[in-house]
């Protein structure tokens, strides 16, 4: 019987990819993606990595750069040294002070007790 | 029934202690069975096809090494055979990853009979079990006909169904996932002020994966050299019935 494992992806600095990356498990991205990245889990966006690309994750931290439109299913993370370049939508949003960021920013539910309203910010 | 098949190597002098214990051990447990030796102008392919139009084999058996293994994985596709190993002298990383300790000790861990079912891959049309390494080029990886992978400088490529080579603690790929790892090791760029950090190697699953080369480069795969420009690698899902230790690696 086939063992249940998501294979956590990774690509690193030195690496270029091109085209639509689509992953079941964790990816790890610290070298140059241009195309579309998508996955069902978690995604890390190291220091050195370059996306241009429309990104989609559950989950995400960020500490690159990623032009394009950025979708995070529950909770993104930017770190003090990131750059976004383009719309995010996300349900809970933590920004570092130092970060970037150049688009429109979407949130919605998140506390059981809130009335469910998406805030937009321009 | 088991069927044995011995590598040609095995006849040298130096393993002749070495097998003769295997045999007798094979006979206190009651496992053994038919014998063929490849030769020049014996293949495995052809003896595996004999032996399963005479009669009824559930076992195949390698006595040998690597290579040995290479051969017969290919010869039993579409077979439905269980693969045993008797690891007899060097590069038997293999046996090493499927928990096979040398010699007679072997023959306990295959009389156990704990079978696993494990991917296998095609490289070019033949099939291979551990992995593919590619010398250290300029490649073209495309996987699953979406995405193209390339390097800043030349990097070693490795597609893994288990390991590449040498097996390293926590470099082994897995083998019942219906995936096949393309490794890319390139060097990051170190700068004065700013250590290189992060992952060295990138690491992608897929199923099917081109790698195309400027010129013709020399691949290895479970231990036998492949020449091309152009590979075409593809898994083969629970495509192979091992008996495996349990000091396996996966």
């Amino acid at each position: 019987m086939a063992k249940e494992h998501l294979q956590e992806t990774i690509i690193a600095q030195g690496v270029k990819v091109e085209g639509d990356f689509v992953s079941e498990g964790d990816v790890i991205i610290e070298g140059e993606v241009k195309g579309n990245v998508k996955t069902k889990a978690h995604l890390r966006v190291g220091e050195s990595a370059r996306i241009h690309a429309d990104v989609s994750a559950k989950s995400a931290v960020v500490a690159g750069e990623i032009e394009g439109k950025l979708t995070v299913a529950e909770r993104l993370e930017l770190g003090e040294r990131s750059i976004v370049k383009g719309d995010i939508t996300t349900q809970v949003l933590s920004i570092a002070p130092g970060a970037q960021v150049n688009g429109i920013l979407t949130m919605g539910g998140g506390h059981p007790e809130s009335s469910g309203h998406e805030n937009t910010l321009e | 029934m088991y069927y044995y098949i011995y590598d040609e190597f095995v006849s040298e002098k130096k393993y002749e202690r070495e097998l003769i214990a295997i045999e007798n051990r094979l006979a206190d447990l009651g496992i053994a069975g038919r014998v063929a030796r490849l030769a020049l102008f014996k293949h495995a392919d052809a003896l595996i096809a004999d032996e399963l139009r005479r009669g009824h084999i559930e076992t195949v058996v390698v006595v040998g090494n690597d290579r040995t293994m290479h051969t017969v994985s290919d010869a039993i596709a579409g077979h439905d055979v269980v693969l045993g190993i008797i690891p007899l002298g060097p590069d038997n990383q293999f046996a090493k990853m499927l928990g096979i300790p040398s010699g007679p000790a072997a023959v306990d861990v295959l009389s156990a009979r704990n079978i696993e079912v494990i991917d296998a891959g095609r490289l070019n049309g033949g099939r291979f079990v551990t992995g593919v390494c590619f010398p250290k080029e300029h490649g073209t990886v495309t996987c699953d006909n979406r995405f193209t992978m390339t390097s800043e400088r030349s990097g070693m490529i490795e597609v893994r169904n288990l390991a590449c080579g040498e097996v390293q603690a926590g470099e082994i790929g897995n083998p019942t996932d219906g995936l096949l790892e393309t490794v890319i090791a390139v060097e990051p760029k170190h700068s004065f002020f700013r250590r290189a950090s992060g992952h060295k190697k990138s690491v992608v699953g897929s199923k099917e994966i081109e790698i195309d080369f400027p010129e013709k480069v020399t691949a290895t795969a479970d231990g036998k050299e492949v020449e091309s420009a152009h590979f075409s690698i593809t898994v083969e899902p629970m495509a192979l019935k091992v008996i495996t230790g349990k000091a396996r690696m996966f």
